[in-house]
């Protein structure tokens, strides 16, 4: 049995490399440490002097929260976060991976000019008021479709995942066609068993892209019972600053910074939640699609 | 074979994009009232050539895009008791759009509507985007409209001043609604500190500075620290017209007579104040105030919330402060708490050298509601002056406060109160908010406005409180009256503009750049490198056309 000895410069360079990680670590770890800290603080408190870094856990306040997730809209909206992402993921991947597929073949017919037409909105973007007159005209404003369709098929994401296919061994879609499977078998049989990381890596850019959704809602969502739950929140902390100057509405059992902050947090919970299961395929997934083997 | 499955697959994906884009999949059964179909559209400036014109009796739908009294609230509930004598009474199916929250967030939905010509029959709109889309010929002239809604113009539509911001071309072209209270902000000082260090409020600058060193210096508080200032303060400006250090330091500068951004007396001395010498002087006693340590360190860097916390722990004597935000029940509640026995008390604003004095500048705010011209050619013009006068007169209490008996009830007086009712009923609950998200098209201020509003109460202390009391104090005083600024368009570069003229100020004050006179000229033909002789010319141009000066 052969063991791996460590030189002087392996274990200087993984120091280096533990170092920097660490800092970044904690670059990053800093502000979302500030933001749950702005999120617990009570009312009547001021820092002078921690920079809002610390507060001592016995004044935790978690009314901002309380207040939050028991507004009469907060289910509705999440509902329609929901809807919006599961839905929208859903159209992304249903039409993306077959688009992505079909232009993975280096053998399909006009595939350079169905990449060119591809490319060019890609490249070129219509802009705001043609997208709107489109979406409009189709009868989509008030309706979920409205802010899912427009986004239904992300080029970028298309390429990223025609590169992956595109790096699959060949022989083993072969292997499939002479065992006598038509291409969706081939696509459905082969291909996806074996593309989990691209798959789960754009589903969550998809995803993200969805959850955050604000824009397009606020655009073509009139009906408030259809809005997501970002526009709420973001309702919910203008409401917080205006209802100052009024009585029977104020906000007075957290300061406006800790409704800020809760919403942040309440916003990237779910992304949190799920991103260390996806992790290892998305590292996996982004190196594998940007290259070709 | 294997071309032809590519072939077929791809064919399978575009036509799944276009029947998914193309599928009717209303989540939702649209509400009865609500028009079902897509507003038409063509180029913006080209009206519809055979305007659908709707039957006496036929009801007519119109669609009105609003700001909703309470972001966070939702807009009324389908089964509204409105919607019914609305379309009973007045033959018209209402359907209300609540804009997002934020201006910009309004203004995009708002020129996308009318980039797409597809803008609702009446929508509330901010002056600038109101200015770009009259332009374009989207927006009607509401002239004819005004003599079929004869009670609403006389309370909503007489004010010459905020008619001026609506004005384009000697017509009017939108129904400037009455925008904010004004007035609500001024200086307050601790009663109970005065008292104890035996003094009385400053009557002139000299002294506002005596006072505020005593405050700072002389333990008012009484608990053996220097842990109080004179003066909070904060910067609190925004725009054009809040340039330089805000409205908390405007009684300064009215001090010198120079508060606000612009110099509106008349159109030989108009111009930006920062041109008067006073400005200087006003600057050096700001820079006078925070060399003596009278104001609270961190102001050019604290936060409103802050700068509120920091009145709630007793750590100011002084301070310009919206009367709400210092007196309403939930706002004052801490502040009780920690000082049962201190009293905010308002005062005059400081005289300067020349005995001037103001609290700040007064605009006379508008809410601007704008007609389309689609909807004027489509023959709603009477429509929306038949729901406007209502909202006026028949309909202004539901929409003000709901229900008389299930939201609210009169008292003896005939003013509002919500004694005996249910508290999720209560016309203030949280959860009747929606019932009363129209209530900006119909408040006029008026007394039993205010009362229902700002309603007195007992604090925990004991101590009677009554917000409207600080409102009155506020009202009595001094301000400098800037209503024409709201008229003024910012230049294209208005966030460079805006940053050099605040950053230097600030600067000034704290000593950063020398305050001289070379110093002030500097910076003055720093502005003017910036455009501002530019400004000031279209300024004036704009005050002159829209009437504010002659």
């Amino acid at each position: 049995m052969r063991t791996l000895t460590k030189s002087w410069d392996d274990i200087f360079f993984q120091f280096l490399i533990n170092s920097f990680l660490i800092i970044l670590l904690i670059a990053v770890l800093i502000p979302l440490w500030r933001v749950f800290v702005m999120s617990v603080t009570p009312l009547h408190y001021i820092d002078t002097k921690t920079l809002g870094l610390w507060l001592d856990p016995r004044m935790w306040s978690f009314e901002a929260y309380k207040q939050l997730l028991s507004h009469p809209s907060f289910i509705r909206a999440t509902t329609n976060s929901l809807i919006i992402t599961l839905g929208g993921t859903t159209v992304n991947m249903l039409l993306t991976v077959p688009f992505a597929y079909a232009l993975s073949n280096p053998d399909l017919p006009g595939r350079k000019i169905f990449i060119t037409m591809a490319l060019i909105p890609f490249l070129f973007n219509a802009g705001l008021i043609p997208t709107y007159l489109v979406v409009q005209k189709l009868g989509l404003v008030d309706t979920y479709w409205a802010v899912i369709m427009p986004g239904a098929i992300g080029i970028y994401n298309m390429l990223v995942m025609k590169s992956f296919f595109e790096g699959l061994p060949e022989e083993l879609k072969e292997a499939a066609r002479l065992d006598g499977a038509n291409e969706l078998q081939v696509l459905w049989h082969v291909v996806l068993p074996l593309s989990k990381p691209i798959l789960l890596t754009v589903g969550l850019w998809y995803a993200v892209g969805h959850w955050n959704e604000f824009f397009n809602a606020i655009l073509y969502l009139n009906d408030a019972k259809l809005q997501p739950l970002t526009i709420l929140l973001r309702n919910i902390l203008l409401a917080a600053n205006i209802n100052e100057y009024v009585e029977y509405d104020a906000f007075s059992s957290a300061p406006v910074s800790a409704f800020r902050a809760a919403s942040v947090f309440l916003t990237m919970l779910p992304i949190i939640l799920i991103y260390p299961r996806v992790q290892r395929y998305f590292t996996k997934g982004t190196m594998l699609g940007g290259v070709k083997q | 074979m294997k071309k032809f499955l590519l072939k077929f697959l791809l064919t399978i994906a575009a036509l799944a994009l276009i029947l998914s884009a193309c599928a009717p999949a209303a989540p939702t059964e649209p509400p009865a009232n609500q028009a079902t179909e897509a507003p038409e559209v063509a180029a913006p400036t080209t009206p519809p050539t055979e305007p659908p014109a709707p039957t006496p009796e036929a009801p007519v739908d119109l669609e009105i895009w609003v700001s909703g009294r309470v972001t966070e609230a939702g807009p009324p509930p389908e089964d509204w008791v409105a919607y019914d004598i609305i379309k009973n009474d007045l033959n018209i199916n209402l359907k209300v759009v609540l804009l997002p929250g934020t201006q910009a967030d309004q203004d995009t939905k708002i020129n996308t509507a009318a980039a797409s010509n597809s803008l609702p029959d009446l929508f509330f709109v901010n002056r600038d985007s109101w200015f770009k889309i009259t332009e374009a010929g989207l927006i009607a002239n509401v002239e004819e409209v005004l003599p079929l809604m004869p009670e609403r113009t006389k309370t909503h539509y007489s004010d010459p001043n905020r008619n001026n911001q609506v004005t384009y071309n000697g017509s009017l072209y939108g129904l400037a609604d009455p925008g904010n209270l004004v007035q609500t902000d001024a200086m307050v000082i601790r009663q109970d500190w005065l008292d104890k260090l035996g003094l009385e409020a400053p009557k002139t600058l000299d002294d506002f500075l005596a006072v505020a060193k005593a405050f700072t210096n002389d333990d008012p508080d009484g608990n053996g620290k220097k842990d109080t200032y004179g003066l909070c303060a904060f910067l609190d400006g925004s725009g054009l017209n809040g340039a330089g250090l805000g409205p908390r330091f405007d009684f300064v500068y009215g001090a010198y007579g120079v508060a606000g951004t612009w110099n509106l007396t008349s159109k030989g001395d108009f111009g930006l104040n920062v041109r008067n010498p006073n400005y200087m002087k006003a600057t050096e006693f700001i820079r006078t105030l925070n060399e003596e340590g009278v104001i609270n360190p961190d102001w050019p860097t604290l936060k409103k919330d802050d700068f509120r916390v920091g009145w709630k722990q007793g750590k100011c004597g002084m301070m310009q402060e919206n009367f709400a935000a210092l007196s309403t029940k939930s706002n004052y509640a801490d502040f009780d708490a920690n000082f049962p026995d201190g009293e905010w008390v308002s005062f005059d604003p400081p005289t300067g050298p020349d005995g001037a004095s103001s609290a700040g500048v007064t605009l006379t705010p508008a809410r601007i509601y704008a007609v389309s011209q689609k909807a004027m050619d489509e023959g709603k013009g009477p429509a929306i002056a038949r729901l406007l006068e209502w909202m006026a007169t028949d309909g202004y209490m539901l929409l003000a406060f709901g229900e008389e008996g299930v939201n609210y009830k009169l008292d003896a007086n005939g003013y509002v109160t919500t004694e005996g009712l249910a508290d999720a009923d209560k016309w203030t609950a949280k959860e009747a908010q929606p019932l009363t998200q129209l209530a900006n098209m119909v408040y006029i201020f008026s007394d039993i406005e205010l009362q229902a509003r700002y309603p007195a109460y007992k604090a925990e202390s004991g101590r009677e409180m009554a917000p409207l009391d600080y409102y009155n104090a506020f009202g009595k005083q001094a301000y400098t009256n800037s209503s024409g600024a709201a008229v003024i368009n910012p230049p294209a570069n208005a966030a460079d503009f805006v940053r050099f003229y605040s950053e230097n100020i600030v600067q000034f004050v704290l000593g950063q750049k020398p305050l001289t006179e070379e110093a002030w000229a500097e910076y003055i033909a720093g502005l003017d490198s910036l455009g501002a002789k530019d400004l000031e010319a279209s300024a004036l141009q704009t005050l002159i056309d829209t009437g504010f000066i002659e």
